[in-house]
């Protein structure tokens, strides 16, 4: 158990260590492996409580923000703005709909959305791969942003590399 | 109001206890792995796999929660791993790049290959794709760099 790599008595967030430190041993031989054990659950419940804490701060009113642009009606004015792309991508009008939700909203709102519109194997392979990389955009949005990235930029990048990514593989399953 | 409201207060609490009983649990995990013996062969592999994207050792775990369970998970980590010893801006950005591309195959993955896609493209292709356009940004934010500090 390379302790020392877990272990950085300088980081913050870390709390005390209860158990010796690996490079001086105790008088009564090293720890025993129960030691290590509970010392790691210790420090990881710690640690997950901290990330949750974090987490909670930043989705919480990003997930506010989203309930409030859908009661706005953004979802119903992109899944508009959104009706001539569906065509480049081999898609009926009728799919900006999930699209719509899945960004503003969550993958589930987008399949819940999905399942009301006939589509055929390949359309559902190539709309499941643009939601897939464009969902929860908000919510998402406020984690990365947390992270120290610009969260518009990563926004805008799943919105189009997710929209490219799905066009991509609609030419190719066409071509074969 | 009232009905946005409800929705608001019972969609929060479900975000909350999604996100608890996922984050404590993969911090235990991580806590107990991260330094095990098959944990250093997972990051040899990965330095390999991973190495040619610019991204190293460090990006290991975090991208790993990110690919298997999400992107917020795996942001939460490279918040845990900034706070502990610090990441580098540009591995930080490299990991974001790849799991805004492909993230959460457990769950997401699985649910809309459930729906009808096929697994191929969704898991497949989509790692392919994540790759390239890690491999593209990685390449571009190299040569913006250079421009704005002429060395």
């Amino acid at each position: 158990m390379a302790e020392s790599a877990l272990v950085d008595p300088s980081s913050p967030n870390l709390p005390p260590i209860d158990a010796p430190p690996p490079d001086a041993p105790p008088p009564d031989g090293p720890p025993t492996p129960w030691a290590t054990v509970r010392r790691d659950v210790h420090v990881g419940v710690r640690s997950g409580l901290h990330t949750f804490w974090i987490l909670a701060r930043a989705m919480i009113p990003a997930y506010l923000l989203a309930l409030i642009l859908k009661e706005l009606g953004v979802i119903d004015w992109l899944a508009h703005v959104a009706g001539p792309v569906t065509s480049l991508l081999g898609l009926p009008g009728d799919a900006a709909v999930p699209l719509a939700l899945a960004y503003i909203l969550n993958l589930y709102a987008a399949v819940g959305a999905m399942q009301a519109l006939s589509l055929s194997a390949q359309q559902i392979t190539v709309l499941a791969l643009a939601i897939l990389i464009g969902h929860n955009l908000i919510v998402e949005g406020a984690v990365l942003r947390r992270t120290g990235m610009n969260a518009l930029f990563f926004t805008a990048l799943r919105v189009v590399a997710g929209l490219s990514c799905a066009a991509a593989a609609n030419l190719i399953m066409n071509a074969v | 109001m009232a009905d946005f409201l409800h929705t608001f207060v019972t969609g929060s609490l479900d975000l909350l206890v999604r996100v608890f009983v996922i984050v404590v649990p993969i911090m235990v995990v991580l806590e107990l792995f991260e330094g095990s013996r098959p944990f250093s062969a997972l990051l040899r592999a990965w330095s390999r796999l991973v190495g040619p994207l610019g991204l190293t050792q460090e990006t290991a775990s975090p991208t790993l929660i990110g690919f298997l369970f999400g992107l917020a998970y795996g942001g939460g980590v490279i918040i845990r791993d900034t706070e502990r010893h610090g990441l580098g801006r540009r591995q930080v950005f490299l990991m974001s790049v790849f799991l805004s591309m492909v993230h959460a195959i457990v769950e997401d993955g699985l649910v809309l290959v459930a729906v009808g896609a096929s697994a191929l493209w969704v898991f497949g292709f989509r790692t392919v794709w994540a790759i390239a356009v890690t491999a593209v940004l990685g390449a571009a934010a190299t040569a913006f760099a250079r421009r704005r500090r002429p060395s």
